[in-house]
């Protein structure tokens, strides 16, 4: 996913400074907090504490605390400019109305979590957006707590030590002593640090160090801020979320089908002009349709399902999410598309296979169907993405190997020296071979004219939580 | 189904050549109102099967005063891309069914056509008798 969201900063956000490593976005930027709750491909927005190297933490556990707390703390003046910038991000998103203040935020430095796992798609939606906009003060939603605390270890004792560490620390600086916030610690840790101390462990002794050096206050319930800690071999990582409810979390969306990052990160490799019909002849309960319609305005929105629940669910979305004016639904089979041929600008389609309908299996006879049928209805010029299965995705590969064209020509050379050198052998031993190629060739012939005027343009991995899926982007061309 | 759906929608029962336009039968018609975009429609309109399209707005009486031909210069013509913007995505067919010109039906329930063909709808109409009707159609075209 990393490849749509660095696409989406830069686009959305005008953000520089774009890096990235595996799970993670890191970008500067001035844009305010309602384009950043606009950002689509991202899990998770976090403001940017730190950024470091991996630690090298020595085999003495009393000596490795004391490496840790001082290389996650560090110098405090940055704690305290990340949560006095975090302050003002939350004030803007409490004052829905005060747009004129978005330029009065330096730049922020934030990193994003792409793929994490689905811990928090099931949340209660309702929750999203309660509570009381008043100054610093965040929305305590009771039941939200839950889904971060999901999220990875949480410093278990922390609330009940801190108190008495604060008496004894006088001495944090006394301009900051009025900047604190209530705090708690999530942890997630791989790889070598992983061997010597849990998630548990690890946000207990940097809680402890920060209550100690910073003067926050550890509240495990109720925190103002989750300071959220990812330590591994390739780096460490420390954050503070920007909202509550993960950006992969969309309002809009009623009932979920597909994770809806991916969703729209396939929307985006349709290329989605003024005027572009975009199907979705698999629709389900509407997902795709759903991030497309809410993010693409000006073009008009297909889909289809052969399942009346699946329809009356994507129904339901379509009316919840009051995108009825650029999404209509048919009940029909994407094997029979109702539609002319070139008729549609763009196919988006999530191909169902796996444990949830266990198709697997029909799914390898009926795609070369589907796709026969896609490939009809489909504009010269349009794009068809697809989400595959890894199996599928192989699968499907086979009839655009390239390597085909090439074993044909093979066979047809091989032929061709075995029939000038093979006068004297026996009938029998020629006979067998010679099927076999020919049976070869023909399947190849016929894979390869299936779908000739559709040119594979791109295939891209994203992860599905348990399991891997791969995008597929291909481009219909005229022959 | 909005008349920008109907206007692409066909008829994929076996047999059928001529299975387009779906002739609607609407027993309840809802008329929403829908933020007017004047480059979604005017370049929505040259994929438009226009004389389709006054058709079916004519077929539920919202032809208004729509011109049978399609006026040339409509890009700049706003005034006609408003009537045209109103027929394809305003009117809006909730209850009814949508008839092949040549054989078969397919029902309209809450704004969601149903276009899957059972056995029945096949079987009623063999394709022989399909076929005939079909050339007969081409050739008054």
């Amino acid at each position: 996913m990393e490849q749509f969201l660095i696409k989406e900063v830069i686009s959305k956000l005008a953000a520089f400074d774009v890096e990235h490593v595996q799970g993670k976005v890191f970008f500067t930027t001035s844009a305010n907090v309602k384009k950043l709750q606009g950002l689509k491909s991202a899990e998770r927005l976090f403001l940017l504490l730190k950024k470091e190297p991996p630690m090298n933490v020595p085999w003495n556990t009393g000596k490795a605390k004391h490496v840790i707390q001082k290389k996650i703390i560090g110098d405090d003046r940055v704690w305290m400019d990340t949560l006095s910038t975090w302050q003002i991000l939350q004030r803007d998103l409490n004052d829905n109305s005060s747009y004129k203040s978005k330029t009065k935020n330096s730049q922020k430095r934030k990193w994003e979590e792409a793929d994490k796992k689905e811990h928090n798609k099931k949340m209660n939606l309702d929750g999203g957006l309660v509570g009381s906009p008043s100054q610093v003060d965040l929305e305590r939603i009771p039941d939200h707590q839950e889904s971060i605390e999901l999220d990875s270890g949480i410093c278990g004792d922390d609330g009940k030590s801190s108190v008495c560490e604060k008496v004894s620390q006088e001495d944090v600086s006394l301009n900051h002593k009025e900047l604190s916030a209530l705090f708690r610690v999530s942890c997630r840790c791989s790889g070598s640090i992983a061997k010597r101390f849990n998630a548990q462990e690890l946000g207990q002794i940097i809680g402890t160090a920060i209550t100690e050096q910073l003067g926050w206050k550890a509240e495990l319930r109720d925190p103002d801020v989750e300071v959220n800690v990812h330590l591994s071999d390739a780096h460490c990582v420390l954050g503070i979320p920007v909202f509550r409810l993960p950006l992969a979390h969309r309002t809009y969306i009623k009932t979920t089908g597909l994770r809806s990052t991916i969703a729209w990160a396939m929307v985006s490799l349709a290329d989605i002009k003024a005027g572009t019909t975009l199907l979705d002849p698999m629709c389900g309960v509407g997902t795709i349709l759903l991030e497309a319609a809410e993010d693409w305005q000006g073009a008009f929105f297909l889909g289809f399902d052969i399942n009346e629940s699946q329809l009356k669910e994507a129904y339901n979305n379509v009316q919840f999410a009051n995108l009825t004016e650029n999404i209509d639904l048919i009940r029909a089979s994407v094997m029979e598309i109702p539609f002319p041929s070139a008729s549609v600008d763009a196919i988006v389609c999530d191909i169902p296979f796996g444990r949830k309908f266990n198709s697997e299996t029909d799914m390898r006879t009926m795609l070369p169907d589907i796709l026969k049928e896609m490939e009809r209805v489909l504009c010269v010029g349009g794009n068809l993405v697809l989400l595959l299965s890894p199996q599928l995705s192989v699968h499907l590969k086979k009839y655009f190997n390239k390597e085909c064209k090439a074993a044909n020509n093979a066979i047809s050379s091989s032929e061709h020296t075995e029939d000038a050198g093979t006068s004297s052998q026996d009938t029998n031993g020629k006979m067998v071979p010679f099927t076999r190629e020919a049976t070869l060739k023909e399947n190849c012939n016929s894979l390869s004219k299936h779908f000739a005027s559709l040119v594979p343009n791109g295939t891209y991995r994203v992860s599905l939580g348990a399991t891997d899926a791969l995008i597929h982007r291909y481009k219909k061309v005229s022959i | 189904m909005k008349l920008l759906t109907h206007n692409m929608l066909t008829s994929h029962v076996k047999g059928v050549t001529c299975g387009y336009p779906l002739l609607i039968q609407a027993t309840e018609v809802k008329l929403n109102d829908v933020d007017f975009n004047a480059e979604f429609v005017a370049r929505m309109i040259p994929k438009m099967e226009w004389s389709a399209l006054v058709g079916a707005a004519d077929s539920l009486g919202h032809l208004n005063d729509l011109p049978k031909d399609l006026v040339s210069d409509y890009e700049n013509n706003e005034d006609f891309l408003r009537k045209v913007h109103h027929i394809l995505l305003e009117v809006e067919v909730l209850e009814g069914t949508l008839k092949c010109p040549e054989s078969g039906e397919f029902p309209v329930s809450k704004g969601v056509p149903n276009m899957l063909l059972n056995e029945d709808r096949v079987l009623r109409h063999p394709k022989t008798w399909i076929g005939l009707g079909c050339v007969s159609v081409c050739v008054v075209m």
